[in-house]
């Protein structure tokens, strides 16, 4: 064997058995260098993020909007973008909102949320008790969305700081039948029995998810429970471009490209590792060569 | 008396009146069934509520015998069990600003995005691991990845937006078919099951393991 196959062999043994510790060190070079210097790489926009958009621009001022926080803080994380996006479209259609929570984290979200978008609020006279009302973490389980489908006055007396709804625009909710739109920011923990208790009653859903559940919930936009799904943090991304802003979404975008590109060119690697060191290797070893 | 209520029999019919008063409405209008299942979904939803003071109770139980014993990790059962009481005196003072909102804001949710952030490491090393095409199916499933993949790169799009129709292709037909397929298969579990607890056939569900 000449000294030149010891180096090639070496180098796809290398290949083959690199220190896991690069991976990471290079996701975090590409995730961490866009997000202090943003490239602003163009960003296409899928269907669903385009039919998402088309739903939520058919709200009007007499509507009344459910959205739930069907999520952990983490989890608020990859939503975030669709979370802002979503409720900025709300805002200016001068819809009606109702903030429901799912998760004891998801508590925090609400002031976050309203805390980013106060300047819109403002301009559009967007007041609590008139156009919102943040009802805390009133789902802690299937019951209760269940209860709240079937006899929403019976179930929601008050806002999460203990303010009564009566006299608010959520007096005239009395059931799945009052709400126009359902808008589910989920992570999975509830988001099935809203379906369950609202969509497949007849209350138009749609859903902003995580990466994890969107060939899950994409059944359901198919056979027409769901009217749209956001995909994740690019969808937050695609409905920002939609809408004329540049958020959270569109600057996670670069770093969000960048580590699929590395996470495929890493996978290329391994594999001429693999073909070059441990296969054969694996192969010498069966035949005790 | 409370023999009467434990009684396999008056549970299996509180059980079946209670399926009756809630499935039933779904079907058939009937007015004072819904007012009956309306209320009862009501109740269960209540009583759901108090089983969060359960389950802090039910904490403070295992927590105390860890500490009495000192067993391993006893330390960490004492740190939760104050931590579960000061959470719970400072949600009494407001939410929204005070002690309550301070622990969410700087503790719970910086640890809880961290936790799922890191998660992005750990998978993408085991992708550039675990996928290689050691054989023909490995092969056609990778390929079938790289597609994908390559598709949730928002760059990709816009450079070749012939790529979309090809990765919609994948994620709508076999996809969907495996999901549709496993969301079918657990549903039908499901049913399953709550017949076989009507029938009484899983007693351990309504408390009747012991018989």
């Amino acid at each position: 064997m000449s000294v030149s196959d010891e180096k090639e062999k070496s180098i796809f043994r290398y290949l083959s058995e690199y220190d896991r510790r690069i991976i990471y060190f290079l996701l975090f070079i590409v995730v961490v260098g866009p997000l202090i210097s943003p490239i602003a790489m163009p960003i296409s926009v899928s269907p669903d993020s385009k039919q998402y958009y088309d739903v939520l621009r058919t709200l009007g001022s007499n509507d009344i909007v459910l959205t739930v926080l069907d999520t952990e803080f983490s989890g608020y994380m990859e939503l975030q973008s669709g979370v802002i996006a979503s409720t900025r479209m709300i805002i200016e259609k001068e819809s009606k909102m109702a903030v429901a929570i799912s998760h004891p984290e998801a508590t925090i979200i609400p002031d976050i949320l309203f805390g980013a978008l106060k300047d819109l609020m403002d301009a559009h006279h967007y007041t609590y008790g008139d156009s919102y009302l943040v009802l805390g973490y009133i789902y802690q389980n299937e019951a209760s969305v269940a209860s709240s489908a079937e006899d929403f006055q019976g179930f929601v007396r008050q806002d999460w700081q203990g303010r009564p709804i009566k006299g608010t625009f959520l007096e005239q909710v009395r059931s799945w039948k009052d709400i126009s739109l359902i808008v589910s920011h989920t992570t999975g923990i509830l988001s099935g029995s809203v379906m369950n208790h609202f969509a497949l009653r007849g209350t138009r859903m749609i859903v902003n998810c995580i990466g994890g559940m969107i060939p899950g919930q994409k059944t359901y936009l198919n056979t027409g429970i769901l009217k749209a799904v956001l995909p994740a943090m690019r969808g937050g991304a695609e409905l920002e471009s939609l809408i004329g802003i540049r958020g959270l979404g569109t600057k996670a975008m670069d770093a969000f490209t960048l580590g699929h590109y590395m996470l495929i060119a890493f996978i290329i690697i391994g594999n001429i590792g693999y073909f070059g060191y441990a296969r054969p290797r694996a192969q010498k070893a069966r035949t005790g060569g | 008396m409370s023999a009467f209520f434990k009684s396999r029999e008056v549970i299996l019919t509180a059980a079946g009146l209670a399926f009756v008063a809630t499935f039933v409405p779904y079907f058939v209008t009937i007015p004072e069934l819904s007012v009956i299942s309306t209320k009862l979904v009501t109740i269960t939803a209540l009583v759901n509520a108090f089983t969060l003071a359960l389950a802090v109770h039910s904490q403070f139980m295992r927590g105390m015998y860890f500490v009495r014993r000192r067993s391993r990790g006893w330390i960490l059962k004492a740190y939760m069990m104050v931590t579960i009481v000061l959470m719970v005196i400072f949600a009494t003072m407001g939410q929204d600003k005070g002690p309550y909102n301070w622990v969410m804001l700087a503790i719970v949710n910086p640890l809880s995005s961290v936790n799922y952030g890191i998660l992005a490491f750990y998978m993408a090393s085991t992708c550039a691991r675990a996928f290689r095409a050691r054989n023909m199916k490995a092969l056609l499933f990778l390929a079938a990845g790289f597609i994908v993949l390559f598709y949730q790169a928002p760059l990709t799009g816009s450079i070749f937006p012939g790529i979309e129709p090809v990765a919609l292709y994948l994620t709508d037909t076999f996809a969907m078919a495996i999901t549709r397929t496993f969301t079918m298969s657990v549903t039908l579990g499901a049913i399953i099951f709550g017949a076989r607890v009507l029938m009484g056939k899983q007693p351990q569900v309504l408390g009747l393991g012991g018989e």
